[in-house]
């Protein structure tokens, strides 16, 4: 195809592609309480901020794209927000190049308390028209930015057909600086599932990634790994083998005394659904660090296709949040415990909504415990969670 | 909601030579099933977005190609408005001439849970429909020999 027309298709791809309802937002507490939402209205990334530690009204969306572009925004794929003790607001997405299952990896800050945004730059080394996709973000809080996603840059390292690598593999830039500038991309494994969104979680130890890994030929079970060089350590032993692509990925948390709550989908031999575990605070950087996990707990009804999990942790309050479907209408549900994983308050129905609906998004603090969901028919809600009582 | 008509009035005004992709709506199963009445036949799902999906159009590519008779039919989970993606992927791979559709919901989990509310999505899913119409559900990809002997075994009324 000469490159005019296939400039041409390229376009009309992404711009057809931004046609669909963009459901997907991002979601984020700051340090005051207030929430702060990434949305895409027509092509432009949006950013807004609650009034106050309420969820009534919202500012005057500012955008982070100066110009609109082909923001990646469905099911596994939304914008991710953090804010920084300083207020420092980190924004970051994936742009899709025309292709399906090609992208950059796109990164953008605000020091101004999100009146303005700093010029989107790519965080990709790797410029080819390829997947980098699936992004994750963290914060330390006061100035150091983690960023992880799913990068398909070494399929040239294949050593042939029969190779058992997958061709994608799992990246991360580090900032310093408050993201005034990233180190050299790191690779932080090989061998990972294509197309499940990863997470991030800034812990005591610095960042910690959790991802869908392929384990031996085929096992698609979840993975965690320091960003700093750590080993692969499998999290989950659901057995999935399947050759295919789930599209469902899981989520990582850190409670204040350095444990991990994990949330994840397997249709494995050995469990089907979404679940919960809590890993213990642990050293990570080692191969053979004994891994003290408790035994996953099922969420939500398999029979309405509870899935998307996702998880949000502050002090030793952790909050699952997560979809179900009848076949008719989305529900939204959360669980709340007060005791970094001990115990749990009952699963509590939120909402429903009549067309199609974004995944549930948890946020926690001291203060209070909110879902925010968006969806076609009944907009963006900011959702109370029942505090359990004590 | 318009960018849904639109694409709903493109997918009928299709030319043609461009081959035929049909809406797949929550009545779409039934009537194939009644199309095939008494027949075998090979349902498979697949979308663009699917990494395992381009190894799997390969396949049934493969076998289309040699099998013109082949029982196959192929729904794109996509959405009617990437029906220009969703022909050429299926022209690269030969299979411009099979029965395909393409899932027109704005709730696409409405068609998947109607088709079979075991399956979470994952991708390609197939379905191997025997003559009674008793069916085997798949997640991944099938393989060209798994086909062939299953295709052998219907054929030979197994």
């Amino acid at each position: 195809m000469p490159a005019m027309a296939k400039a041409q298709a390229h376009a009309q791809h992404a711009a057809r592609t931004a046609e669909r309802p963009a459901l997907a937002v991002g979601a984020a507490l700051d340090a005051g309480g207030r929430i702060w939402l990434a949305r895409v209205e027509n092509r432009l990334l949006q950013v807004s901020h609650s009034r106050d530690g309420g969820s009534r009204t919202f500012s005057a969306p500012v955008s982070v794209t100066p110009q609109p572009e082909a923001v990646t925004v469905e099911a596994e794929n939304r914008p991710k927000l953090v804010v920084d003790a300083d207020g420092t607001v980190h924004v970051t997405w994936t742009q899709n190049l025309g292709q399906p299952m090609t992208g950059h990896i796109r990164y953008a800050r605000s020091t101004d308390g999100g009146r303005t945004f700093s010029t989107p730059v790519i965080l990709n080394d790797d410029r080819q028209v390829i997947s980098h996709r699936f992004d994750a973000l963290a914060s330390d809080g006061r100035g150091r930015v983690a960023v992880v996603w799913l990068d398909a840059r070494s399929r040239g390292e294949r050593t042939g057909k029969k190779s058992p690598q997958t061709d994608v593999g799992v990246y991360a830039a580090l900032s310093q600086d408050g993201g005034a500038s990233f180190a050299p991309n790191r690779r932080v494994a090989q061998h990972s599932c294509q197309c499940c969104r990863t997470g991030l979680a800034w812990t005591r130890d610095g960042p910690v990634a959790f991802w869908r890994h392929v384990f031996g030929r085929n096992i698609r079970d979840f993975a965690i790994a320091r960003l700093d060089g750590g080993p692969v350590l499998r999290a989950t032993d659901d057995e999935w083998e399947i050759d295919g692509c789930p599209h469902h990925g899981g989520g990582i948390a850190e409670d204040d005394r350095g444990n991990l709550h994990i949330v994840w989908f397997t249709d494995g031999a050995r469990r089907k659904g979404i679940y919960y575990r809590r890993v213990a605070a642990a050293d990570f950087s080692r191969a053979d660090a004994p891994l003290d996990m408790s035994v996953p707990m099922a969420l939500g009804d398999a029979a309405r296709q509870a899935g998307h999990p996702a998880v949000a942790a502050a002090g030793s309050r952790v909050l699952l949040a997560w979809r179900e479907f009848d076949g008719r209408r989305f529900s939204a549900w959360a669980m709340l415990s007060q005791d970094a994983g001990a115990s749990w308050g009952a699963p509590q129905k939120l909402a429903e909504a009549a067309q199609q609906a974004d995944y549930a998004l948890p946020l926690v603090d001291a203060k209070q415990a909110r879902v925010v969901w968006n969806a076609a028919e009944e907009g963006l809600r900011v959702l109370p969670v029942a505090e359990a009582k004590p | 909601m318009r960018a849904w008509l639109l694409a709903f009035a493109l997918l009928g005004a299709t030319p043609a030579d461009a081959g035929k992709l049909q809406p797949f709506t929550g009545d779409s199963l039934p009537a194939i099933q009644k199309q095939f009445a008494g027949r075998p036949f090979i349902l498979t799902l697949w979308s663009l977005t699917c990494h395992h999906c381009v190894k799997e159009l390969q396949t049934l590519g493969r076998l289309a190609r040699h099998d013109r008779a082949l029982p196959l039919v192929i729904v794109s989970t996509d959405s009617p408005a990437e029906a220009r993606e969703i022909r050429a992927a299926l022209q690269r791979f030969g299979l411009d001439h099979v029965d395909t559709w393409v899932f027109a919901d704005a709730v696409p989990e409405r068609l998947r849970y109607s088709i079979d509310p075991a399956w979470r999505g994952e991708l390609p899913r197939s379905y191997l429909f025997d003559a009674a119409h008793g069916r085997e559900a798949h997640s991944g990809l099938l393989g060209e020999a798994r086909l062939k002997d299953w295709l052998k075994r219907q054929r030979a009324g197994k």
